[in-house]
């Protein structure tokens, strides 16, 4: 399985809930979103195939008669005058009743239409830009219900003498120098964490992310140096931290969609803040006590 | 200026017709309408070239263009031309309805007069064709083709695969006749090349087209050259080959297992002994040519002959010769419709079990020998050299020919010719006829530059996706991918516009044939049937200009009456129809559009007859689907032997 498909699984696999929204993705977040597809356009050319990398769209031998009714012609018409002509055609023989797409006749060539396997793409625009005929237009939308699809709630537990277990990523560089600076001053903060070093908060990875949660932690928190003052970009929108906010408030609307909202966090502290990183560990502590443990130990209890 | 020019024909048709009405509607539409009443003639026509000018749009409302166009184009340098068939399509077919014939007469000129204002000159070029013609395959069939091409004066490379050396060819072909017929033959033409220059190589790579294929050998001695050839000919013969159930029947395993032909090449030395039984198991599996097929029939015929009790069981066999079958029987041949299931070896002999499948037995036989037929098939080399060729083969690795009958050397390539084996087994005399069938086409081709005119299409390439759709269709080669474009190929265009309907972006029009060109016809056809006929319903029948087109005029000449509201409408092939056509024909108000094209398999441009079925099924589809009725649309084939087949398409009224 590719590195796309793994981390899906990983969402179904944590998944306590079925998602039924469609998310927006936040701006500077990459490689999710969505194709709009204009079947009435589409001149079933094939390369936005050839043009996606990932195999995330295929030809379908189907011409989409109810996209060819509805279309509203443009003034200045389609690119394809052809297609424009069949359309409008069509639009004016239409007679009572109900349309649904018809197969294209086995042997004739220049029909079809373009299908798009959501959950097989990385949102790289490369079809987009391939098409010559205007059809496809990435939208910043993600369609997490129809990617993780049903989920089966799992039995819930009862657990009685229950601690918080939160993952946090510290980056190397303030995020860990405050921890540190926490641990001199003897400043009290709840036993609950443990800590994994990374390079950048930028770095860590959804999976990684996933895989926590998936082992049955209650939250996962990501830190990093003050925004701005990123060590990897400083105050460039794109530096790690700036980037890694973004994504995390993402997959924070995943987390919801999925049962799992509040357990994952994002806050920055420089090298000098030990207090305020005993703080933001202290307040997501307690926000998780009040949540409650994680639905997944319930799962895991039950597989072992 | 927009001239008509309208015939009585002999003082016959304006009985038919009221032509005082054609004249006075044709006046609005037309700068001048003349009458003549022998347009055929030396006088209609000098009359005709008398009111011309170079440069006037013409239209002829006379007899059918096949009958009048042909002197008229001698006479006459105006390319801008449309014919009206008011004899053949309209006096003659519809001689009970007076007043409404006329008024057809009159929607066809208003057609007639719109279609001249798309109408552009045929585009014309001329290519030089190379001279020279590369023949591959030095057995029967290549000598031949090099030997008659020599005579003709026509450079030839002979070229020999590496493999396919002499005693290839007398060894695989004992089934084109005997070997010393062979033999003789092959050394009587060998004589007549001696300076026809001959490599012994293989193909590496082959660009270009028809009148200059720029081939690259790679030589036995002298390394790699290249050459351009004006024609090309496959002549890469056959081999033979073990059918796969051989092995299942004891074949290397049991010495008595061995192919019917070493019983009788052998038959001199170590020749079976007669009077033994020798079972020949065909391939149930394997279709049988008639070429094998005799030589079946003839090897086992000798066989008993000889006093050998001899027992074919068989599922098929086909021979070219009838005679074969009872001279076979008479010797003694016993024939079992069957399959051999299984063979066992005793010290008696070879225990064969045989499943009668026509009448659902079994039996066992007792055999001295089992004898194998072997196949004939394509060489190795025939795939590897189509391969590079680019030319077709079909399911058996034969070289596929475009339609057997017409074209039977021409291979899917325009200038690439088959001769002999390659095409499928033959017997010598017809390897030897079918090379010199490919001469003749290598010859036309060779001989002088290509001098062709006709409307062509043309690609825009701003319109153009790249989709290759049209590369697909194109049944001639003429469109090929070139630094990311479509590129005509004029040499190569049968002009069929197949391309057009193909394209999904219409980024290809036909000359004079365009889009809005067909809309303007539908649409003056309809307003004007609407004027003359009311609401009276009418049919527009998109009318191949070959068997369908020949089918409908030939009504007129039989006198196969039908309905006036018909007005058919010539398309170059029937191929070229898209739905969009079709759609647009129903949109201007025509009851029934019928599509018609060739008999199937007889399309002339190949393809035509099946695409038009596909692309009138997919608009019914469309149709269904949009809540109208499919049957208004339908496609159907006509042919000039069916002139009932417009009396049955468009009935006539009542
Ligand atoms: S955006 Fe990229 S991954 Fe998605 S369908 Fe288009 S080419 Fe494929
Ligand atoms: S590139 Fe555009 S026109 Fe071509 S198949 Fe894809 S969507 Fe259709
Ligand atoms: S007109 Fe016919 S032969 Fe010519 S390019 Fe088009 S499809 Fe090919
Ligand atoms: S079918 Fe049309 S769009 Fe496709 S490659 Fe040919 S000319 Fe271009």
């Amino acid at each position: 399985m590719d590195k796309r498909g793994r981390l899906i699984q990983k969402i179904r696999n944590i998944a306590v809930q079925t998602p039924t929204h469609i998310l927006e993705v936040p701006e500077k977040v990459e490689g999710f979103g969505s194709i709009n597809y204009k079947p009435e356009s589409c001149s079933a050319c094939k390369k936005c195939i050839e043009a996606c990398e990932v195999e995330a769209l295929d030809i379908d031998l189907m011409v989409q008669l109810p996209a060819y009714l509805s279309a509203i012609i443009p003034e200045e018409g389609f690119r394809s005058k052809n297609r424009e002509t069949l359309i409008s055609l069509l639009q004016i023989l239409k007679g009572e009743g109900d349309v649904q797409a018809i197969p294209v006749p086995s042997g004739l060539s220049g029909y079809g239409s373009v299908v798009w396997i959501t959950e097989k793409c990385i949102a790289c625009n490369k079809c987009v830009e391939a098409c010559p005929e205007d059809c496809l237009d990435l939208e910043k939308k993600y369609d997490l219900p129809t990617i993780i699809g049903n989920v089966v709630t799992p039995p819930s537990i009862s657990i009685t003498e229950w601690e918080p277990f939160v993952i946090c990523f510290v980056c190397w560089e303030c995020s860990h120098a405050a921890a540190d600076l926490a641990g001199l001053m003897h400043l009290h903060y709840p036993a609950n964490i443990r800590t994994v070093r990374v390079p950048c908060s930028g770095a860590v990875e959804p999976i990684q992310i996933m895989t926590a949660m998936e082992n049955g932690v209650d939250g996962v928190l990501v830190t990093g140096c003050l925004l701005s003052e990123c060590h990897y970009g400083g105050d460039d929108p794109l530096a790690g931290n700036f980037m890694q906010q973004d994504f995390v408030h993402f997959w924070q609307s995943v987390f919801k969609e999925i049962g799992l909202g509040g357990r994952l966090h994002i806050d920055f502290a420089s090298a000098a803040m030990g207090i305020r990183f005993a703080e933001i560990v202290t307040e997501f502590v307690e926000q998780i006590r009040k949540i409650g443990p994680s639905p997944l130990r319930g799962k895991l209890e039950v597989e072992s | 200026m927009k001239k008509l020019f309208l015939c009585t024909c002999n003082g016959t048709l304006n009985k038919l017709l009221d032509f005082t009405r054609i004249g006075k509607e044709a006046k609005a539409i037309y700068d001048v309408v003349e009458v003549a009443d022998n347009l055929c003639l030396e006088e209609g026509l000098a009359e005709l070239e008398k009111g011309l000018s170079g440069d006037d749009r013409l239209v002829i409302g006379a007899c059918s263009s096949q009958i009048i166009g042909v002197p008229m184009k001698q006479r006459i340098k105006n390319d801008l031309v449309a014919f009206v068939p008011l004899r053949e399509q309209v006096g003659w077919v519809h001689l009970e309805e007076g007043e409404s014939a006329t008024n057809k007469a009159i929607v066809l000129l208003s057609d007639a007069a719109v279609q001249l204002d798309y109408m552009e000159s045929q585009a014309e070029f001329t290519e030089n064709m190379v001279g020279r013609v590369l023949v591959i395959g030095g057995g029967i069939a290549g000598l031949k083709a090099a030997s008659d091409l020599h005579r003709l004066g026509v450079e030839v490379t002979l070229l020999e695969p590496f493999k396919l050396d002499k005693h290839h060819y007398l060894q695989t072909s004992v089934f084109m006749s005997d070997a010393d017929t062979l033999r003789s033959e092959i050394q009587e033409i060998q004589k007549t090349i001696l300076d026809v220059e001959r490599i012994r190589g293989e193909i590496r790579e082959v660009r270009g087209q028809l009148g200059s294929y720029e081939v690259t050998i790679n030589g036995a001695k002298d390394g790699s050259m290249t050459q351009e050839f004006g024609a090309i000919i496959i002549a890469s013969g056959n081999q033979q080959s073990l059918p796969s159930s051989a092995k299942k029947m004891r074949y290397g395993k049991s010495e008595r297992v061995v192919t019917l032909d070493s019983l009788i090449s052998n038959s001199k030395k170590k020749r079976a002994k007669d009077r033994s039984t020798i079972l020949v198991a065909v391939d149930f599996d394997a279709p049988m040519s008639s070429v094998e097929g005799s030589h079946l029939l003839r090897t086992t015929r000798d066989l008993a002959a000889r006093g050998n009790t001899i027992i074919v069981v068989y599922s098929d066999i086909q021979t070219e010769d009838e005679n074969l079958y009872r001279e076979a029987r008479d010797s003694g041949v016993i024939f079992i419709r069957g399959r051999v299931t299984r063979i066992k070896e005793n010290d008696k002999g070879l225990s064969c079990r045989i499943e009668n499948t026509l009448e659902s037995m079994q039996r066992d036989v007792i055999a001295d020998r089992v004898a194998i037929p072997r196949l004939i098939g394509p060489t190795i080399e025939t795939t590897q050299i189509a391969e590079k060729l680019g030319v077709e083969c079909d399911d058996s690795g034969f070289i596929r020919t475009r339609y057997s009958k017409m074209k039977p050397v021409q291979t899917s390539r325009r200038g690439i010719f088959v001769a002999g084996g390659a095409k499928m087994p033959m017997s010598l005399s017809d390897a030897m006829a079918s090379a010199q069938n490919a001469v003749l086409e290598a010859f036309k081709i060779v001989r002088s530059p290509l001098v062709r005119s006709g409307w062509i299409p043309v690609i825009d390439d701003e319109e153009c996706d790249v989709c290759k759709a049209c590369l697909d269709a194109c049944p001639n080669d003429a469109l090929r991918l070139m630094d990311d474009r479509i590129v005509h190929i004029p040499a190569h265009c049968e002009f069929c516009g197949i391309c057009v309907s193909a394209c999904p972006t219409r980024a290809i029009e036909f000359q004079s044939h365009s889009k809005e060109s067909w809309f303007a016809r539908f649409e003056a056809i309809a307003a004007t049937h609407k004027r003359l006929e009311g609401k009276k319903p009418f049919s527009l029948v998109f009318a191949c200009s070959e068997c369908a087109n020949a089918s409908i005029d030939q009504a007129g000449f039989v006198g196969k009456q039908y309905g006036t509201g018909s007005y058919v409408i010539q398309f170059p092939c029937a191929g070229m129809v898209s739905p969009i056509e079709i759609l647009k024909g129903l949109v201007v108000g025509a009851n029934r559009v019928i599509v018609a094209h060739c008999p199937p398999g007889g399309c002339h441009h190949q393809t035509g007859d099946h695409l038009s079925e596909l692309v009138v099924s997919l608009t019914r589809d469309m149709l269904r689907e949009i809540g109208q009725n499919p049957d208004r649309v339908r496609a159907t084939y006509m042919m000039a032997a069916m002139p009932d087949k417009m009396q049955k398409e468009v009935p006539v009224r009542g």
